[in-house]
């Protein structure tokens, strides 16, 4: 089967303060197939986000290619990429800021159907009641405002909005972050529910491994605007290869103070370089406690080591 | 009781008449690292502020005591707490770069908590960052915030906090807006100058990954009041509130098995106009019976260090 998304060698690059171009994310490849949920890792900065913009055609790659379904969103005219968010739809961190306080919740919900045409006045009542219990709301909620809900009921809305199209693909980005633990676990919950409901695709975008590992069946790591390392979950978590991957699952705090306090104590050390000036060679080479020459000078290829594909001289 | 750092009794603060911290009390011993854990809204930053005495207006302090060694500091008068502040009870914050003042160097504004001008006490400030693993300070003493990064600015401010070696340090999420590689470096650097420097620290957080890492005790906090304190491997190992038990069953974990169904809490936490006078947590409470809704547990010791609120505890070991 074709996959839903496949991105091939993306560059996004932003106009950086004194002319160096900030390379938010340079030379990253990824597939998604259907029903498959690709979760894509790494810290501030590292690029994640801008690959997930670019998904849905809310940033123009620089270079490379986007694929939704077979479509191109890079160089696509207004029309196409309007076309082509039907079937890719974003759910954001911040379920405060992504709903129009103004706007009833049935409103938000409805809107897409309703701006593509597809239902209105008793049908779209009644598939936006039908949405919104999909997403664990009562139906008659839909006359509510946001304000009047919690931070995960309002996560829920997005995600009911999103789902309103059918979309082969979801984006979600953070969707956990901003709240708060057991409100965590039951969107957690409604999203791995839905995918097993719906088969859609999704790209996760998190900082959280441990989320990731939760909800993901392959995961990309990335570092500096390129990917560290992608693979089956399993294999990653159990046998990371890259040693950003290996510092990030040690760097993960567990929940469980004699798994946590029995962890070799190996963090790594210094900051992440800027993105305008990355170093040469392996990005990583100035953390990395493995680095060697080459490391320094030669730019790693992704190549397959086992069941994941590492971009590291030394994996 | 005397050799506690800090002693915290019965505070109880409220807001237009909402009692939004219920009666808390604990104590921290030097060197000793405590974590106040909960959710948003539980109380725990309140409970931060009023250590401090930096409570907004709108709070009222209806009761309680905190002392600072054997000196009540509840009722000082704001002129005596800010020559306390700084020395002997300090606090660092979640967005290091918004709580540091942009326009001074670092140096000078660590040389601010010793009340001297930077270059009568250089030396030391040198010696302070070294300390808290700032690399090339004699560069980075007059350099801005703007030209750190976030957990370089986070170092300052520990740096800052930490120079006129008061005996409390408050650390109200000083991790949460950092990076993980970034975050564990910190927690790291805060383990390390509690037990050498003997301060006793404060930890307000919300993640328990970070207790697991460093806190020795904790409370676990709910609607404003303590439903659990003890120490940290104990109530890991065996929680005995159920408010607790579905936090830790809640998170997911790199153990547990993908896509498997995380426990949740049903309901919302009620707000403080919906108190009732049983336990806060009755309603969401898979244990709850009669008596839980018309009564308040009292936070009373099971041994080993514990205490929990719940009627239900013993049932739970």
């Amino acid at each position: 089967m074709s996959p839903t998304l496949e991105i091939t060698d993306l560059k996004v690059h932003f106009p950086g303060r004194g002319g160096a171009p900030v390379r938010a994310v340079d030379g990253v490849s990824l597939s998604i197939a259907p029903g498959e949920t690709l979760g894509l890792v790494g810290e501030s900065g590292c690029g994640k986000s801008t690959v997930s913009n670019a998904t849905v055609g809310l940033l123009a790659p620089t270079a490379g290619s986007v694929r939704v379904l077979g479509t191109e969103l890079a160089g696509a005219d207004a029309k196409t990429l309007r076309d082509i968010r039907a079937h890719a739809q974003m759910v954001f961190q911040d379920p405060v800021t992504s709903l129009n306080p103004r706007m009833t919740i049935g409103a938000a919900v409805g809107e897409p159907l309703l701006v593509r045409g597809i239902a209105r006045g008793a049908a779209l009542k009644a598939r936006v009641g039908e949405l919104l219990e999909e997403v664990g709301l009562r139906a008659e909620n839909a006359t509510r405002y946001p304000h009047q809900f919690s931070g995960g009921q309002r996560q829920r809305i997005v995600i009911a909005r999103a789902l309103a199209l059918r979309p082969a693909l979801l984006v979600c980005d953070e969707p956990v972050s901003a709240l708060d633990v057991s409100v965590r676990a039951q969107i957690l919950n409604l999203l791995v529910a839905l995918q097993t409901r719906y088969g859609m695709s999704t790209l996760f975008v998190s900082h959280d491994l441990a989320v990731v590992r939760h909800v993901c069946d392959r995961v990309a790591v990335m570092y500096l605007g390129r990917i560290a390392e992608i693979g089956p979950r399993d294999a990653l978590y159990a046998a990371p290869r890259h040693p950003y991957t290996r510092a990030l699952l040690a760097a993960v705090p567990e929940p469980d103070p004699a798994i946590q306090r029995a962890k070799p104590r190996v963090p790594l050390a210094g900051e992440i370089p800027s993105p305008a000036n990355p170093p040469s060679g392996c990005r990583f080479h100035t953390r990395c406690p493995l680095a060697v020459e080459i490391c320094r000078q030669e730019a790693p290829e992704l190549r397959m080591v086992g069941e994941s594909a590492v971009a590291c001289h030394l994996a | 009781m005397s050799e506690a750092a800090l002693t915290v009794e019965n505070l109880t603060l409220s807001i237009g008449g909402a009692r939004v911290v219920d009666g808390i009390g604990f104590a921290v011993a030097p060197g000793e690292v405590m974590a106040i854990v909960g959710e948003s809204g539980c109380g725990k930053s309140l409970t931060a502020q009023a250590m401090m005495r930096l409570l907004p207006s709108a709070i009222r302090l209806d009761a309680g005591t905190v002392r600072l060694g054997a000196d009540d500091i509840t009722a000082l008068p704001e002129r005596a707490m800010q020559a306390i502040r700084g020395r002997r009870i300090s606090m660092i914050f979640q967005e290091p770069q918004a709580a540091l003042d942009p326009l001074s160097t670092i140096g000078s504004q660590i040389a601010e908590a010793l009340r001297a001008p930077l270059s009568r006490v250089r030396a030391d400030v040198r010696r302070m960052l070294e300390d808290v693993g700032i690399s090339d300070p004699d560069r980075r003493i007059d350099q801005h915030p703007f030209e750190l990064s976030g957990g370089m600015c986070q170092r300052v401010m520990i740096a800052t906090a930490l120079i006129s070696r008061p005996g409390v340090l408050i650390a109200d999420e000083p991790t949460t807006a950092l990076d993980v590689t970034i975050q564990a470096q910190i927690l790291d650097l805060l383990r390390r100058l509690a037990t050498e420097r003997q301060t006793a620290v404060v930890l307000i957080t919300h993640d328990m990954g970070v207790v697991a890492d460093i806190a020795d005790r904790l409370a676990v906090m709910y609607a404003g009041r303590i439903a659990e304190t003890g120490p940290t491997e104990a109530i890991f190992a065996s929680p005995r509130h159920p408010y607790t038990a579905l936090l830790l069953a809640s998170i997911p974990r790199l153990t547990d098995v993908p896509k498997s169904e995380l426990a949740v809490i049903e309901g919302r936490v009620p707000t403080p106009n919906e108190y009732g006078p049983g336990c806060r947590f009755a309603n969401r409470c898979p244990r709850a019976d009669a008596r839980c809704v018309t009564e308040t547990p009292p936070l009373r010791p099971i041994g080993e260090g514990r205490s929990t609120a719940c009627f239900h505890a013993e049932a739970m070991a």
